[in-house]
C-alpha cells in the first residue's frame, strides 16, 4: 500500500467515524450536556415555573442568591465546639486515622482523603446561626441529613448481607443457582411495585407484619407514620429491593480469588466463618470499596421509596434531597432554588463518580 | 462435605423463602376477592394461600380502568428506547474502538464525563426544554431524553476493542468499506454484547419512574410505573386491594420473565458495568 493510499484510507476513516458518532453526539449534547448547563444557568435566576411558562421574561438574575438561601443563614457564627458531639467525633476520628496511618494499616491516599474530609467536616459543623439568627432555609440541611442517614443505614446493611450471601452462594451447583436467582429477583421489580408491596406489608391494619404481631397478642406498629419507624421501614424496603446487584458484583469479585487459598485454609481446618473473615474479606477489599462507592452514588439519589410510602413524613423525617428538589420545582414552582439544589446534588455525585473511576482504574493496573 | 452441603441448602431454604414472601403475598392477594380483603388480608396461612380463589381482579383489569393503556405505553416506550440505545451505542462504540480520527481522545473523555451526571440533576431543565417544545404527554418525550447513554457506548466500545484486528484487516485489504465492515462483520459478532445492553436498557426503561412522573401528566400517557403509583395514593378505597395487587403483578411480569429467561446476560451486564463503569 503506497503512502497516499494509506492517507486516503485514514481520512476516509475519519469521515466514517464522524458519521457513526453523529447520532450519539447529537442526542448527547442536546439532551444531556445542554440540559446540564441550562440547569446551572437556571440556578442563578429567580425562576417561577408557572410565570415563566406564560411569559419567558418573568425571570430575574439573582447571582448566587439561590445558593446562599440554601446553604446559609442570618447571623451565622462559628465556634470551635458548636456541635460538640459531631466536632469531637471528627477530632477523635482524625487521631484514630493518624495512628492507623502510622501503623501502616491504611494507604497514603486513603489517609489524605480522610484527613481532608474530617478537617472540612470539623470546620463546616462549627457554623450555626447565632443569637437571634436563623437559617434562610430551615429544611435544607435536615433534608441532607436525612439523606445521609438513609445512606449510612442502607449501604452497610446491603453490603454486609450481599457479601455474606455471595460468599455462601459461590458454588456451581443447581441449588445455589436457584438461591442466587431468588435473592436477585426483587431487584428487577420497579420502585412502584416494591413500594406497593411493602406499603401493604407495613400497614398497621392490613399488613402482614401487623397480622403476625396481632397473632402473638401484640399491638401492631404503624411503621410508616411513626417517627421512630418510618426511616427504618424505608431502609428495610430498600435492603430487600437492592441486594441483587451488590451480590452479583461480589460474586464476580470472588472469582478472582484463587481456589488454592481456600483449599489451604480447608487443610488447616479453618471453619467457614474464619475463612470468610481471614480470606474472603481481605482479598475482596477493592471490590468492597467499589461496591460501597457505587451504592453511595445510587442510594444518595433515593426518591421513589419515601415519595410513595411516607410522602416524606412523618414530620419531614424521611424527606430526602431528590424529593425536596422535585417538590421545590413542581409543587412550589421555584425552579431557581430547585436547580441550585440539583447542582449541589451533582457536585456530590460527581465527587463519588470520580472516586469510583480511580478505584476501578486501579483494578486494571 | 456432602452432608455439610445438604445442611447448607436446608439452612438457606428458610431465608430464601422469607425473601420471597413479599412477592408471594402480592401474588396471593391478587387472586383473592376484594370484599374479603377489605375485611382481612390473612384469611388462609397469613394470606399466603389464595383461598377463596378468584380471577376477577385480572379480568377486571381489561374491562375498566387504564392499566392496559399504561402497559401498552410502557411497552412502546421501553421497546423504542432499547432500539435507539442500541443504534446509538453500537455506532459510537465502534467508532471509538476501531477507527482513528482527529480529536478522538478529547471526544471520548467528553462522552465519558456524562457518566457523572445523574438524571436527578437534569430533570428540571429537561422539563423546561420539553415544555418549550410543547412535547410533554407524548411518547417521544418519554423516549428521547434517555437514548444517549454514555455507559452503553462504553460497554460497546470495550466489546469492539476485544475483537481481534485481523478480521477487519483482511476485509480492508479486499477493499471493503468501514461502514460495510461495521454492518456485515462487526454487528453480527457483537450480538452477545448488544443482547446484554438491550436487556439492561429494557429493564431500566420499564422501571423508570422520575422522568415519566414529571413528563406524563395526563393519565392516558402514564407508563405502568407511574400509573401504578397513582393507584397507590387511593389505596384499597376505590380500586380494591386485590385489583391493585393484580396490576402490580402485571406490571412486573415482563421484567421478571425477561430476567428469568436471560439471567445470564443480566448477571454479565451487572458485573461488567459495575467493575468498569
Amino acid at each position: 500500500m503506497s503512502e497516499s493510499q494509506a492517507a486516503r484510507i485514514r481520512s476516509g476513516d475519519a469521515l466514517t467515524a464522524y458519521l457513526l458518532l453523529l447520532p450519539f453526539l447529537l442526542t448527547y449534547v442536546v439532551f444531556l450536556v445542554f440540559p446540564f448547563l441550562k440547569g446551572v444557568w437556571i440556578s442563578f435566576y429567580d425562576w417561577d415555573l408557572l410565570k415563566v411558562a406564560f411569559n419567558p421574561d418573568a425571570k430575574e438574575f439573582v447571582g448566587f442568591e439561590n445558593y446562599v438561601r440554601m446553604f446559609w443563614g442570618k447571623g451565622m457564627e462559628w465556634s470551635a465546639l458548636g456541635r460538640p458531639l459531631v466536632q469531637l467525633g471528627a477530632i477523635v476520628a482524625l487521631i484514630g486515622v493518624f495512628f492507623a496511618w502510622r501503623m501502616k494499616k491504611i494507604s497514603n491516599q486513603l489517609f489524605a482523603g480522610t484527613v481532608i474530609a474530617l478537617v472540612l467536616g470539623y470546620f463546616f459543623f462549627g457554623w450555626a446561626p447565632g443569637e437571634g439568627g436563623r437559617w434562610y432555609n430551615r429544611r435544607f440541611w435536615p433534608v441532607v441529613g436525612n439523606t445521609l442517614l438513609f445512606v449510612a443505614l442502607t449501604v452497610p446493611a446491603v453490603t454486609a448481607v450481599s457479601l455474606v450471601l455471595a460468599a455462601t452462594l459461590n458454588r456451581e451447583t443447581r441449588a445455589m443457582a436457584v438461591f442466587r436467582t431468588i435473592f436477585f429477583l426483587s431487584q428487577v421489580l420497579s420502585v412502584t411495585v416494591v413500594t406497593l408491596i411493602w406499603q401493604i406489608m407495613f400497614s398497621p391494619r392490613q399488613g402482614m407484619l401487623a397480622n403476625i404481631t396481632t397473632a402473638f397478642g401484640g399491638t401492631p406498629i404503624a411503621w410508616l407514620t411513626d417517627q421512630g419507624f418510618a426511616m427504618a421501614a424505608i431502609v428495610i424496603t430498600t435492603l430487600w429491593w437492592s441486594i441483587g446487584i451488590a451480590m452479583i458484583l461480589f460474586l464476580a469479585g470472588l472469582q478472582n480469588i484463587s481456589k488454592e487459598i481456600y483449599e489451604a485454609a480447608h487443610l488447616d481446618n479453618a471453619g467457614p466463618i474464619a475463612t470468610f473473615w481471614y480470606i474472603t474479606i481481605p482479598n475482596m477489599k477493592r471490590t468492597i470499596t467499589l461496591v460501597l462507592v457505587l451504592q453511595i452514588i445510587f442510594h444518595f439519589q433515593i426518591f421513589g421509596q419515601p415519595h410513595l410510602m411516607t410522602g416524606g413524613g412523618p414530620n419531614d423525617q424521611t424527606q430526602v434531597l431528590v424529593r425536596y428538589i422535585y417538590q421545590t420545582a413542581f409543587r412550589d414552582s421555584d425552579l431557581g432554588r430547585a436547580s441550585a439544589m440539583a447542582v449541589f446534588l451533582f457536585i456530590i455525585m460527581a465527587g463519588f463518580s470520580a472516586l469510583q473511576f480511580f478505584i476501578s482504574r486501579g483494578d486494571e493496573e | 462435605m456432602n452432608r455439610a452441603y445438604y445442611y447448607l441448602c436446608t439452612g438457606l431454604a428458610i431465608p430464601a423463602f422469607l425473601w420471597m414472601v413479599p412477592i408471594l403475598w402480592m401474588l396471593s392477594l391478587s387472586f383473592q376477592p376484594n370484599d374479603l380483603l377489605a375485611v382481612t388480608t390473612s384469611n388462609t396461612a397469613l394470606g399466603l394461600i389464595p383461598l377463596p380463589f378468584t380471577l376477577d381482579n385480572y379480568l377486571s383489569l381489561f374491562s375498566f380502568g387504564q392499566t392496559h393503556f399504561w402497559f401498552l405505553n410502557s411497552a412502546i416506550v421501553a421497546g423504542s428506547m432499547t432500539i435507539a440505545v442500541l443504534v446509538l451505542s453500537t455506532t459510537a462504540g465502534y467508532a471509538f474502538a476501531r477507527l482513528n480520527f482527529p480529536g478522538k481522545r478529547a471526544l471520548l473523555v467528553f462522552c465519558l464525563l456524562g457518566l457523572m451526571v445523574p438524571e436527578q440533576a437534569i430533570f428540571i431543565p429537561l422539563y423546561t426544554m420539553f415544555a418549550d417544545f410543547g412535547w410533554h404527554n407524548s411518547y417521544h418525550a418519554l423516549i428521547i431524553p434517555r437514548v444517549a447513554v454514555p455507559i452503553g457506548v462504553f460497554l460497546m466500545m470495550q466489546f469492539f476493542k476485544g475483537i481481534p484486528g485481523e478480521i477487519e484487516e483482511a476485509a480492508r485489504v479486499d477493499g471493503v468499506s468501514r461502514l460495510k465492515i461495521f454492518w456485515y462483520i462487526m454487528l453480527p459478532l457483537a450480538r452477545p454484547a448488544m443482547m446484554t445492553l438491550a436487556i439492561l436498557t429494557f429493564l431500566y426503561a420499564w422501571n423508570d419512574y422520575l422522568w415519566p412522573l414529571v413528563s406524563a401528566q395526563r393519565p392516558t400517557n402514564f407508563t405502568i410505573t407511574v400509573g401504578l403509583a397513582s393507584l397507590q395514593s387511593n389505596f384499597a378505597q376505590s380500586e380494591g386491594l386485590g385489583r391493585i395487587m393484580a396490576s402490580g403483578v402485571i406490571a412486573s411480569l415482563p421484567v421478571v420473565i425477561l430476567f428469568l429467561v436471560f439471567q445470564r446476560y443480566v448477571v454479565q451486564a451487572v458485573a461488567l458495568g459495575g467493575s468498569k463503569g
